[in-house]
């Protein structure tokens, strides 16, 4: 039975390979020419060279954070090169003048994007590396106001609308992380979606790392103005490589009166090989900001892939009656590790948040669960639900639960709770009774184990990562 | 703030005095924790086991040395006696007072199916065979100040040890009394319940004066294959007083380890209990309650250790919050690579009743084993408003509603104490507490 789940488990990385395409890297290293240098390249403004330079010195201060439940070897931040673009320079105006090897590369991953863009009427902003380089259904998001670019494009457009929000929920100084990414991102994705405007589509964005050896630090910035509602989708592929890849990202959302952002997460990169070799380091910090009143941020993520995920979507409740909302599925197998949780800090009156995670781990992997639920003297009123369940397959992982529950209000409420379980052998026969064969069975009791996060993720998402879980654990269970 | 040299230095001030005792062994290990104790720092809210409790005031203290020779009479501490309890154990300031306690004879040496109640200077000496393998063994002072402080003016203390194959029908009560003003005193207790033996002790720690002192305690539990001990473990120190008590308890196989903590007093306090199960088909419940208000600061941190396969461990842990009050639990579960089949179920349920309380509360689980059952949870809230109407349909006043809501929150509890005297007293206590006469 565990040989069935062992197979499960050691699929190969069905989406390694590398796209040869000529890059322009900065070389190694970090100092403020580099970031002078990022800056000049992407002919930002002074006030941007500002911001990159005091998030450089506030880096400098501080030290890699040591509380997260992983283990790496250190990471040597003059070894990474911090600036890579493709050649490609002319602006292209349709697919068809998408350079045919990256067109390839998406091919494999089985996205399709213009057939995917006409099926699905999903605007893809594809991310290559670092640089923008199509955007689709950009037209149509612009008629009714939407601004959907990439953020170095923003700051040339909009640099007011990019200066108003930029680091107000994740300062420069905010961690380790973030003030990294904050002193050299490279490129990202901007939304605004103005007063009033409910996004006619989900958006969406393709990110994959592609140079060996460069760091990608993407920064995401999500504008909901009063009234507005909009769905973010982000997912993520990587080709396979042996040495670690870093990627620090940042992502702040603000969510003003009456707002409502929604932002999914499939993040399948290159976990490294079954040995523990290679694979990504992924160091994200994501915050929304709910600014307004009855205003609503709500984090999802399918967590499958990254040698190391130390990543805690957040939402800072601080308009009145605002909602905050977190549904996790985090999958480690081999000796992946996993720190990922939440932080929901309740501040105006009557906010509201839940939170439902699932961890699963195999092989010898490490899956923790890290979450902090705050609530302020000023929160009266506040309602926190929190759900957290671990499941282990095999007898070399580890399941790990540390929530903080921090409470200043006496008309709080918060309630938490944790389980543990394995998959059954009574299960498997049960299915097996019915002629069902103890793969598709441990798949079933995964997507029901995974229902209610599977339930919050748009349609071809939760398609897709029903799929992505299956091959990650095939062999795994038995 | 005082440095930590300093500070470590008033602490340690009264430590010449002791006399050194005939055992090699015993001098040794004092010796180890004065060495530990100089190197180790006084923990601030940098540290994650202290990220909550700021025991700057504390540090900020200039403390003395216990002052010899209480003239305590049995009159002036009676009141804290138990009916049941045939044998007591009493200590002042963390001295032992012979005139005041009841240990077991001299005989209970030669004979193996007697009880020994006796303080640790005797028992050393009578028992060193039973005591050496485990005093200080379990409570490591190698990470901890305030254990290596306590060992490293190892001295007096309490020694129970029950022998095999006895089941001990009364209590034995094991009083500490804080009466000086300024003082710090470290008390220390070892239990030892043989195979098969059964044995209920109660850990009581009282004052005589509202004022402040420092109690730095430790306990060491040791259980055999198949013993029981019922540990019942009462906080009554001054609302002024600090409390740091460190627990370790070792379970051997199918032993079983069942406490009641209930925290009522002190401006501070702190109570570190380790279990470690250490072998197959132990089981441990292990219940708390803070009953705190006004400036009072409870913080429990507990480890389930499931270090083998078959484990059970239960664990209910309830605070009453009320003034400007702050309850801290941290309660850890461990189930480590191969203690499968372990059953842990964990609750940390919280009652705010003023706007100023706080509570922060952290139930932790690791697991290292797939085929386990674990589960924990966590709450924090008021009063249900449906039980008061409830009660108020049925004629209740709302203070009288409220005030028996909160008492039955926290009886909940003081219910699953086995000595009935005590817990009529608690439940007196509690009710007292709760009490509220207006709104």
């Amino acid at each position: 039975m565990s040989a069935v789940l062992q197979n499960l488990v050691n699929q190969p990385y069905k989406h390694g390979f590398v796209t040869e395409i000529e890059s322009d890297i900065a070389p190694k290293g970090l100092n403020e020419d580099i970031i002078k240098l990022i800056s000049t390249k992407k002919n930002e403004p002074a006030w941007m060279l500002d911001f990159r330079l005091q998030a450089y010195q506030h880096w400098l201060t501080m030290e890699e954070p040591k509380w997260p439940n992983v283990k790496y070897p250190k990471i040597d931040f003059q070894a990474i090169s911090y600036y890579a673009a493709p050649k490609s320079k002319k602006k292209l105006n349709s697919m068809d003048e998408v350079d045919p090897e990256l067109l390839r590369t998406f091919e494999k991953l089985g996205v399709p994007m213009h057939e995917r863009a006409a099926l699905a009427g999903v605007a893809v902003d594809v991310i290559f590396d670092s640089v923008s380089v199509a955007t689709t259904y950009k037209q149509k998001l612009a008629e009714v106001g939407i601004i959907f670019c990439s953020i170095s494009e923003a700051i040339q457009m909009h640099p007011e609308l990019v200066r108003q929000y930029l680091g107000t929920v994740v300062p420069v100084g905010d961690n380790y992380y973030a003030a990294l990414n904050s002193a050299v991102f490279t490129d990202g994705t901007f939304c605004f979606i103005p007063k009033g405007v409910k996004c006619p589509m989900d958006l969406s964005t393709y990110f994959r790392i592609n140079t060996e050896e460069s760091g990608q630090f993407e920064r995401t910035l999500i504008v909901g103005e009063e009234g507005s509602s909009v769905s973010y989708l982000e997912g993520c592929t990587a080709p396979k490589f042996d040495t670690n890849q870093l990627h620090a990202a940042v992502v702040e959302l603000v969510a003003l009166d009456n707002a409502d952002i929604k932002y999914s997460t499939v993040q399948n990169w290159y976990a490294g090989d079954e040995n523990g070799l290679g694979g990504i380091y992924n160091f994200v910090t994501k915050r929304g900001l709910a600014k307004g009143v009855n205003s609503r941020i709500s984090w999802t993520q399918v967590e499958t892939g990254s040698a190391i995920t130390w990543k805690y979507p957040s939402c800072i409740l601080r308009g009145d009656n605002s909602v905050g909302e977190f549904y996790s599925v985090a999958v480690t197998n081999h000796y992946q590790q996993a720190d990922t949780g939440t932080k929901m800090v309740h501040i105006g009156k009557n906010t509201r948040s839940t939170i439902v995670s699932k961890g699963i781990s195999a092989g010898h992997s490490n899956n923790s669960y890290r979450g902090l639920v705050r609530i302020a003297p000023t929160a009266a009123g506040a309602r926190n639900y929190s759900q957290c369940d671990s499941m282990l397959i095999g007898d070399k992982c580890g399941a790990n639960t540390f929530p903080y529950i921090q409470v200043r209000n006496q008309e709080a409420k918060v309630e938490h709770e944790a389980s543990t379980s394995k998959i059954g052998e009574d299960q498997l026969f049960y299915f097996a009774q019915r002629g069902i064969g103890s793969e598709e069975a441990v798949s079933m009791i995964i997507n029901g184990f995974c229902k209610d996060v599977f339930q919050q993720l748009p349609m071809e998402f939760a398609v897709e990562a029903t799929k992505l879980l299956g091959f990650k654990l095939e062999g795994s269970v038995g | 703030m005082v440095t930590s040299n300093s500070y470590l230095e008033s602490l340690l001030q009264g430590r010449p005095q002791l006399p050194p005792s005939p055992l090699a062994w015993f001098n040794h290990l004092r010796a180890n924790a004065v060495d530990r104790a100089g190197t180790l720092k006084v923990p601030t809210t940098r540290d994650e086991e202290w990220r909550f409790t700021d025991i700057s005031p504390l540090a900020a203290l200039s403390l003395k040395p216990v002052r010899a020779a209480s003239s305590l009479e049995a009159a002036d501490v009676e009141r804290f006696y138990l009916p049941e309890a045939k044998n007591r154990l009493v200590f002042v300031d963390g001295v032992y007072m012979p005139h005041l306690s009841s240990p077991t004879g001299p005989d209970s040496a030669q004979d193996p199916e007697v009880v020994v109640v006796t303080d640790l200077s005797t028992a050393v000496l009578a028992h060193a065979k039973a005591i050496e393998p485990h005093l200080g063994r379990h409570a490591g002072f190698q990470d901890n100040l305030f254990a290596a402080l306590n060992t490293a003016f190892l001295h007096d203390g309490a020694v129970i040890i029950a022998p095999r194959n006895v089941a001990v029908e009364n209590p034995m009560h094991v009083l500490f009394i804080a009466t000086q003003s300024g003082a710090a005193s470290h008390p220390r207790c070892l239990f030892i319940a043989q195979d098969g033996s059964t044995v209920t002790i109660l850990e009581d720690y009282v004052t005589l004066r509202e004022d402040v002192y420092v109690t730095n305690a430790v306990t060491e539990v040791v259980l055999g294959n198949n013993a029981q001990i019922n540990h019942i473990r009462v906080q009554r120190d001054s609302a002024q007083a600090f409390h740091i008590a460190n627990c370790a308890v070792s379970l051997a196989r199918s032993s079983r380890y069942r406490s009641v903590s209930v925290a009522l007093g002190a401006r501070i306090s702190r109570y570190d209990l380790n279990t470690r199960l250490e072998d197959e088909g132990a089981e441990c419940a292990i219940d708390g309650l803070a009953l705190i208000t006004g400036r009072q600061l409870a913080d429990t941190h507990t480890c389930i250790d499931h270090a083998k396969p078959n484990g059970i461990s239960r664990q209910s842990h309830k605070c009453i919050v009320d003034g400007a009050a702050q309850a801290v639990f941290n309660g850890k579960v461990l189930v480590r690579p191969g203690a499968q089949r372990t059953d842990s179920a964990q609750s940390s349920r919280n009652l705010l009743l003023s706007a100023k309380a706080r509570v922060d509360t952290k139930p932790q689980l690791e697991i290292f084993a797939d085929d386990v059952k674990c589960a924990h949870g966590a709450t924090v809230g008021q009063l249900d408003n449906e039980e008061l109407f409830y009660l108020k349909s049925r004629g209740l006043s709302e203070v009288a509603a409220r005030n028996l809501l909160t008492y039955a929150f926290g009886a909940e509890i003081i219910e699953r104490i086995s000595i009935a005297s005590l817990r009529h007293r608690l439940e007196q206590t509690a009710l007292e507490q709760t009490k509220k006469t207006e709104l």
